[in-house]
């Protein structure tokens, strides 16, 4: 079945958003959509979107690529980092109550002027392999917890409830990711 | 500039997972705008979450989505919406919301409201505090997230500079006081009402009612 599409390395990745950048690759296109657009909506339905919603909101983060695709920069953001920037915004403005104001833009004007000097020491390239490294040494209970706890967006407490764990063992959980993460990368990341 | 305090490492994974509420994520924004160390550290926690897209089980899509999409590529992208100059002596994370005007709450102190939607009683504010100057003695009945702007205060847990981020909740009680020389001014999400203390505290209590 289509949506069970090859594993798409952080290489290949760039090279099919460089493709569309380019010239308008519509290979490319299908390749990346068909890979991230399933794993995008079970990310926004996990954290609360229903079916449809989130549906739209994982194809309007591919088109939203085709169309950004020139802004994309490989050395400050791989392609799935990027890819969840996007989803992450347009969930944003999707469930805001006002629509006046917009936060997805507040996440841009925060970012330094191109020009500006990396903030990290490294690249995301290499920012990428340590956060896969980090997340392969973590046992899967502690996985889970900081999913349910940033990414769902869940209260400490209803975590608890809903993996039937005392409150302590979450935030343990919670803590020994963060202190494995941050091993992983350093102190200045 | 030199910072030394920063919002918890949850607070930041939060914020970049997108799911801190738009009055405390804009006062991270705020911090985040002028901190090299947390931008990465966002950026690693942004990683992550990519990683985590990767390595999620992909959901059935809709039937047709592929063909759906394909049939959008060509549409004319729609303008992007343009984004106002923020108001001076506004950090530039302001940009797209209104600002009211300074407004004197007490000696040297003054306020203004910035237009963020309210979450659970949560809102966003300027606060601009002549050198010199105290805030009375006072607890919280929920989150105080402060981002120093311009000057510095002090408090029992230290002193503030400019691009420092102070994380109080209920359980936090204290007198901050702005250090001479500079004007201090900050922005602040906060939840609830200022709880005074004191004689000056219960007199100034109708006044403040931030």
């Amino acid at each position: 079945m289509r949506y069970e599409a090859e594993p798409i390395t952080p290489q290949k990745a760039a090279n099919l958003v460089r493709a569309i950048a380019t010239r308008r690759d519509r290979e490319a296109f299908k390749d990346l959509f068909n890979f991230y657009q399933p794993r995008i909506k079970t990310m926004l339905m996990r954290g609360g979107a229903a079916d449809e919603i989130a549906e739209d909101l994982a194809q309007e983060t591919l088109i939203t690529v085709w169309r950004k695709a020139d802004s994309y920069d490989p050395g400050k953001a791989t392609v799935s980092a990027w890819l969840f920037t996007i989803a992450r915004n347009l969930r944003i403005d999707r469930f805001r109550k006002d629509q006046r104001a917009q936060l997805h833009h507040v996440y841009e004007l925060m970012l330094p002027a191109e020009s500006a000097p990396p903030d990290a020491p490294f690249d995301a390239v290499q920012r990428e392999s340590r956060v896969r490294a980090a997340l392969d040494s973590l046992p899967e209970e502690q996985v889970r917890v900081v999913e349910l706890s940033f990414f769902e967006g869940n209260a400490h407490g209803d975590i608890a409830r809903k993996l039937g764990i005392p409150l302590g063992t979450v935030k343990s959980r919670l803590r020994l990711a963060m202190a494995r993460l941050r091993s992983f990368l350093g102190e200045n990341s | 500039m030199t910072i030394t305090h920063h919002p918890g490492e949850e607070t930041l994974a939060a914020f970049a997972a997108g799911t801190l509420d738009e009055p405390r994520s804009v006062v991270v924004a705020a911090h985040v705008a002028l901190c090299p160390q947390c931008r990465a550290t966002v950026a690693t926690f942004e990683q992550f979450a990519g990683t985590l897209v990767e390595r999620a089980l992909p959901a059935a899509p809709r039937a047709g989505a592929l063909e759906e999409a394909l049939a959008q590529l060509d549409e004319a992208t729609p303008p992007a919406p343009v984004i106002r100059q923020p108001e001076p002596d506004c950090p530039g994370v302001l940009a797209p919301y209104e600002v009211g005007r300074w407004r004197w709450i007490g000696p040297g102190v003054y306020w203004r409201k910035v237009e963020v939607p309210q979450s659970e009683g949560t809102r966003v504010f300027m606060l601009r505090a002549g050198p010199g100057s105290s805030l009375p003695h006072h607890g919280h009945s929920g989150v105080e997230w402060t981002c120093v702007l311009q000057g510095a205060f002090r408090h029992d847990l230290g002193r503030y500079g400019p691009g420092d981020f102070d994380e109080a909740d209920n359980t936090v009680e204290h007198t901050p006081f702005v250090e001479e020389g500079d004007v201090c001014i900050c922005l602040v999400a906060m939840q609830g009402d200022l709880e005074l203390r004191g004689w000056l505290g219960r007199l100034l209590q109708p006044f403040v009612r931030l």
